[in-house]
């Protein structure tokens, strides 16, 4: 090689330097000429895989790369990953039971990533700074026009219209009430989804351009009169129908269910005295703290233990902080009325050893002799079923292909129910999966017929589980990832030093338990940038350059914003593979 | 996690001659982009001497000076003088030996340069024995090794000689321990080096061997990590031979460390927990002279 240095400059002591040879022999060639890639005996591959948090994530959210987007402070990027799967961040941010949690790689290193907070951080900023849809990212298809008519629009019927619409369906939702959202708008009280961002996130959707009846009925006579202007059916009526227990004095007893939708609707009266919720979901979990907030003492009241309790976890410990004492293993079997109020009859049960059908654990009475406590109201909130009217449609036949979250039912024209009548959990987020499964499936029954709607969602597929990516059917860059879902023996810890994971902070508690307020506050954008940091981001590329800093080969290099492994020259070392924090490269045996 | 903020701007390419996984190579790349283009190396009879290719082949963009084992240093020197006498000012003189040439064979030549204060930066890659010849024991080899010439039951017994805290007491501008796999601290070093002209500048670069020290090459890196984590190579600066810096404070197990390399495979427990004591006091010393400054 040239060097400059030596022979560029005048001499400063002419004389001297005259006399002397300066010359040293230099080296014209490069050592490009060995292709020390022949040395090599395994190959380094950028191989993004499947993170634990999404491969959970019923709605199938692209978790590491939204959390990608926003450490790298793109919040525009963030919300347009995370708008891709699931139409309603800013809810499954505040009512999501958060799956991914629970996966968490993280969570055996310290504590899981809060993701359901920076999903509502990223859903709130949507909100306030009216982040638009991107259309163009989002539609991809042109299904004729098909038009798709939606029977109820809960957030099953309108994330099928959401998936629906951008596959090129054009979508009518058909709604028997006056206000979009269903359970989501009714059920769920505002002081853990105030009213002002669901109707944002459903207004986001319904201006793609699709049309809801409401008010509309939706009885025998529109279903059969509704298959000869539409060319399929999605139906997703949820379970709107309150459960009853079969016990004396039961009429006694208000549905937690009308009280819920009341308190939407109506002003309520402020309520006083010991009242009792009867059940242990997070309908009576919700009942109690809305009681609460009316002025009532409510007591919940659970046949089972507390750890049996169907509700989330997080709602749980939120309930008794409030207060509210749940009383378990007590099940009612009378009421009767007296003169300032009730008389519960409950009979002390005991867990078996043996567990009922659907794996819980089951309970037994101890004695037969009941306990009576005494209160002003007592209310149930054991859950809801499906409506009579639906019932005998709702059951698949025999030919009808049982997918996760849909049942499709070829008849004249594709019927698809969805929601909490097919779904094993009923969830806001399941009802999104529904409402994306049901939009895969029936574009790919238009695109290719009937046999090819399992096949295209087995491959949707994100690992081997039940969630589906949109992304992937749209051929997006999701569909080259792995199904390999990643462990947390696969992270190199050395990039990661434990750092306690940061919560979002509550109201006061005396201000909460007053008022319909929202109990939980959205991330400051410092707490956002903070958590999104602790993220591992498992098995997704997040250009972090380990791989270049470290080749001892040169031999990985940028073109074109991609990175390049120059295999003439990698000797297959592997420490780009170790270096990456996130096993997003796999090294394979040279064949 | 934060990411490494490291230039892509490279002055040596592929086609080396180093075993896959060369730390030695990862130090030189990092090394590069701190001293850039102006710049002259000097190396010894070392591995280095290998990977950058036979004549006329190189592996590197910068003007390399091959030299015999014992004169590094000296060579530098030289160089450097004749510079002066051309008046070139901007060209920064690199001797780059192993350990052998810094630690054993180069040292009085390192220390007759230092001692004159030459206007060089003498860097040991430091891979803990004799790598270019087949593993042969050097005075960096450390307490519990095999090697080659330190075989079987015979592992190196004696502990690896202190070089940083010899060239600090020469009462240098900088000296200073760095490792590939702190590259960010690394470059940072170099480039102060660089910047420190008039004197000599002493930069011990811990440079992971994997094919000498029994490990998967894919390790190179995370065994350089633990060696400073372990607090077994801590990472600190010395200026004028009296200031101190820490720069990275370790908190793991040395058994981390050992139990990844097949060179200390054959340690018992017993002796694994007198490294950690000899590791622990080593540290209080050096954290004593932190207290000085």
């Amino acid at each position: 090689m040239e060097s400059q240095a030596m022979i560029k400059d005048k001499p400063t002591f002419q004389g001297l330097t005259n006399n002397v040879s300066l010359y040293i022999s230099k080296s014209h060639a490069s050592s490009r000429i060995n292709k020390t890639g022949s040395w090599r005996f395994a190959r380094p591959v950028y191989e993004n895989k499947t993170a634990p948090c999404s491969a959970s994530c019923p709605a199938g959210n692209y978790i590491p790369k939204v959390v990608m987007h926003l450490s790298k402070e793109n919040i525009h990027g963030a919300f347009r990953a995370l708008i891709q799967e699931n139409p309603f961040p800013a809810t499954c941010g505040r009512v999501c039971f958060h799956t991914c949690e629970s996966a968490c790689n993280r969570g055996s290193q310290d504590q899981a990533v809060a993701f359901r907070c920076l999903e509502r951080y990223i859903g709130d900023m949507a909100i306030t700074e009216n982040f638009p849809l991107d259309a163009k990212s989002l539609a991809a298809g042109n299904a004729g026009n098909i038009k798709v008519a939606i029977l109820g629009a809960g957030p099953a019927g309108l994330s099928a219209a959401f998936f629906l619409t951008r596959l090129g369906f054009s979508c009518e939702i058909f709604e028997s009430t006056d206000k979009a959202g269903g359970v989501m708008q009714w059920g769920i009280p505002s002081h853990r989804l105030p009213k002002s961002v669901l109707d944002h996130e459903i207004q986001r959707i319904v201006n793609m351009g699709i049309k809801i009846h409401y008010n509309h009925s939706l009885d025998a006579e529109f279903m059969t009169t509704a298959h000869h202007s539409f060319g399929a059916m999605f139906i997703s009526p949820g379970l709107s129908v309150p459960l009853t227990m079969g016990i004396e004095g039961e009429s006694h007893i208000h549905q937690g269910l009308q009280l819920l939708m009341d308190i939407q609707t109506k002003d309520m009266p402020l309520k006083q005295g010991r009242v009792a919720v009867i059940g242990g979901g997070n309908t009576a979990i919700d009942v109690a703290r809305s009681l609460k907030r009316l002025g009532a003492d409510p007591v919940i009241v659970y046949r089972r233990r507390k750890q049996d309790m169907p509700a989330f976890a997080q709602e749980i410990v939120d309930t008794e902080k409030e207060g509210i004492e749940i009383i378990e293993l007590k099940s009612p079997v009378a009421v009767q009325k007296i003169d300032k109020g009730f008389i519960l009859n409950l009979v002390s049960m005991a867990p078996v050893t043996e567990k009922g059908n659907d794996g819980r654990t089951r309970v037994m009475p101890v004695d037969n002799t009941p306990e009576t406590m005494i209160f002003s109201e007592i209310y149930s909130g054991i859950g809801a079923t499906l409506h009579d009217s639906w019932k005998a449609d709702a059951d698949a036949p025999e030919s009808a292909i049982k997918l996760d979250h849909v049942d499709f039912h070829l008849k004249d024209i594709p019927f698809l129910y969805g929601g909490d009548c097919v779904n094993d959990v009923q969830s806001v987020t399941h009802a999104i999966a529904s409402g994306k499964e049901a939009a895969i499936a029936l574009s790919a029954y238009v695109d290719s017929g009937i046999d090819s709607v399992k096949k295209t969602v087995d491959i949707c597929r994100l690992g081997a589980g039940k969630a589906l990516s949109m992304e992937i059917y749209l051929q997006g860059e999701r569909r080259l990832n792995s199904d390999h879902v990643v462990t947390d023996t696969e992270i190199n810890l050395d990039y990661f030093t434990s750092t306690p994971r940061i919560e979002p902070g509550h109201i006061p508690l005396k201000t909460s338990v007053t008022s319909f307020k929202e109990v939980e506050k959205t991330f400051t954008r410092e707490a956002a940038m903070a958590e999104a940091l602790r993220c591992y981001q498992c098995g997704f590329c997040n250009e972090c350059e380990n791989c270049r800093i470290f080749c001892p080969e040169i031999s990985i290099t940028r073109q074109n914003g991609k990175k390049m492994i120059d295999l003439d020259y990698c000797k297959g070392c592997g420490v780009c593979s170790v270096e990456c924090p996130r096993n997003a490269i796999t090294m394979e045996e040279e064949k | 996690m934060q990411t490494l903020n490291i230039s892509d701007v490279d002055f040596a390419e592929p086609g080396n001659m180093s075993c896959p996984g060369c730390g030695a190579s990862i130090a030189m790349n990092l090394a590069l982009k701190a001293l850039g283009q102006d710049t002259i190396l000097v190396i010894p009879a070392c591995c280095w001497a290998i990977i950058a290719g036979p004549y006329p082949m190189s592996s590197l963009k910068v003007p390399i000076l091959h030299t015999a084992f014992p004169s590094a240093a000296v060579t530098a020197s030289g160089v450097r003088a004749g510079l002066d006498m051309k008046g070139d000012t901007k060209t920064t003189v690199v001797a780059w030996a192993g350990d052998g040439g810094s630690f054993d064979i180069g040292i009085q030549s390192l220390s007759g340069a230092a001692e004159r204060n030459d206007d060089i930066i003498f860097v040991c890659y430091d891979n803990e024995a004799y790598m270019n010849t087949g593993v042969q024991r050097s005075s960096s080899t450390p307490y519990g090794s095999r090697t080659t010439t330190t075989p079987g039951q015979g592992w190196k017994k004696t502990r690896k000689k202190n070089m940083i805290e010899i060239m600090a007491a020469h009462g240098v501008s900088y000296a200073a321990t760095a490792n590939i796999a702190y590259p960010e601290d690394l470059i940072r070093k170099f480039k102060k080096a660089r910047e420190l002209k008039g004197g000599t500048r002493f930069i011990h670069v811990y440079a992971t061997c994997t094919t000498g020290w029994g490990a998967p090459s894919e390790y190179a890196v995370k065994i350089a990590r633990l060696a400073t984590r372990c607090n077994l190579f801590p990472l600190y600066e010395v200026e004028d031979g009296i200031t101190y810096t820490l720069n990275e404070k370790g908190d793991t197990p040395v058994d981390a460390y050992l139990n990844l390399q097949g060179r200390f495979k054959h340690l018992s427990l017993e002796d694994k927990a007198g490294i950690q004591n000899q590791v622990d006091k080593d540290f209080a010393v050096l954290k004593n002279k932190l207290s000085v400054c």
